[in-house]
């Protein structure tokens, strides 16, 4: 009696088929990008999509063209960042036309579909036990994001990560060896740690690690012009990949990403001057690779 | 997942997708020496996971997108409704081209300027004036 291998196709749908396709069809929707990179940390609350957005600013004003993929589908934040809640979404010519924030960074986000007020619900056949398909849709979808926008040409196209440590590692394997990853961290010795099993991790993964972020390094303070200690200063884990800069927190930042709108491009910000420093780091980075 | 026919030791062919049933699915397959004919009933919870995974299950597979009884269901929450605005051919193509999930919103908000705007059908012209208006 034959077996599974002696038989040639599948059970007559052509799955694989049909999964190459689409990854037919995401690559030539990302044709015209030139850097991908994942803003990753495994540690929630550190800071990653704020960084997201506030990098975005910054290549954005070094004359990059720059375009955001919210891959936090399930807490997106790109929308509220990038102040477009209502902004309407049309099909374009090549595919769903991305919203441009006011200074023209491109943002697609699943915040710019789910209200605030409502979480993320596939329509599902079982009752119950989503656990077991759930991760499974959710890349569905991102790949049904990939292959479905306009991107056009694009210099940058950043993808938000969602936090946790194997979350970071999943998603950079299915954005493939293309992507580098950029973690996120803040000064403290738990944050570290998680951020340093994601490295772990990832170097398992195909993705150039660029390095990380330190974010929340000090407290900018304003009066005083001055970054005041805000973390007991971790020295003990070496995370044994490039620092791409500190960024101090800055209540100012903090204002403008509730408003939706960048921080005021003041030459005298610490917060921004340390933004700029990043962005400056990767495009060398990735530039000169 | 392969169908073989035990008897005549041959791969069974997929002949057609019957309309999903409260989440299950019934697949024929038939044995291309005997004719003999099976079904494959899932249950809601395989449905599911094949639907999890954006792929269609029929014969043609991604040929069969309108037919597909998975996107079917899918589509069924963004049916138009009667006070929907006619699309021309060329406006549906780009439609199609936004993904899945998008649509219903997409479809919503393109009518709603059209409306507005004293349009009464969708073209690409309507969509092209829509992208322009609203600064995209």
């Amino acid at each position: 009696m034959k077996s599974y291998f002696d038989i040639n196709g599948d059970g007559g749908s052509n799955v694989v088929g049909q999964v190459v396709a689409k990854r037919e069809q995401i690559a030539r929707s990302l044709a015209g990008v030139k850097h991908m990179l994942a803003i990753g940390s495994g540690k929630g609350g550190v800071g990653k999509s704020t960084l997201t957005m506030q990098l975005a600013h910054a290549l954005r004003a070094a004359g990059a063209t720059v375009g955001i993929l919210d891959a936090d589908l399930n807490g997106p934040s790109q929308a509220r960042l990038a102040g477009l809640g209502a902004t309407p979404l049309l099909p374009g010519r090549e595919g769903l036309v991305m919203p441009r924030t006011a200074s023209g960074i491109g943002v697609v986000s699943m915040g710019l579909i789910v209200p605030e007020s409502k979480s993320l619900d596939f329509e599902s056949f079982a009752e119950g036990d989503s656990f077991v398909w759930r991760a499974t849709k959710e890349f569905t979808l991102l790949g049904d994001f990939l292959a479905g926008v306009a991107w056009g040409e694009l210099d940058y196209l950043l993808v938000d990560l969602p936090p946790g440590a194997e979350r970071t590692v999943q998603y950079a394997e299915f954005l493939g060896s293309q992507t580098a990853v950029v973690l996120v961290t803040i000064p403290s010795d738990l944050s570290r740690g998680v951020v340093s099993r994601s490295i772990a991790a990832l170097r398992k993964a195909p993705n150039r690690l660029l390095g990380y972020i330190e974010n929340m390094s000090g407290y900018a303070c304003s009066g005083c012009r001055s970054i005041r200690p805000l973390f007991p200063h971790s020295t003990a884990i070496d995370l044994g990949i490039p620092c791409l800069g500190e960024v101090p927190f800055d209540p100012d930042l903090a204002a403008a990403c509730d408003r939706g709108e960048a921080l005021p491009e003041d030459a005298a910000g610490m917060a921004w001057q340390a933004i700029r420093g990043v962005a400056d780091r990767v495009h060398s980075t990735v530039e000169g690779s | 997942m392969k169908f073989l026919c035990v008897l005549c030791d041959q791969p069974m062919k997929l002949l057609e997708v019957a309309p999903p049933d409260r989440g299950t699915l019934s697949v024929v397959y038939e044995c291309p020496e005997c004719a003999h004919r099976i079904a494959m009933l899932t249950n809601p919870f395989e449905t599911q996971m094949v639907t999890s995974l954006g792929v269609q299950i029929g014969p043609g597979g991604e040929q069969s997108e309108s037919k597909c009884p998975f996107s079917g269901m899918v589509q069924g929450a963004s049916a138009p409704a009667d006070d929907t605005l006619p699309w021309s051919g060329k406006a549906l193509e780009r439609l199609e081209r936004v993904p899945e999930f998008v649509r219903p919103m997409a479809r919503t908000g393109i009518e709603r300027y059209a409306r507005e705007n004293g349009f009464r059908e969708i073209d690409e012209q309507v969509l092209d004036r829509a992208k322009s208006f609203f600064g995209m």
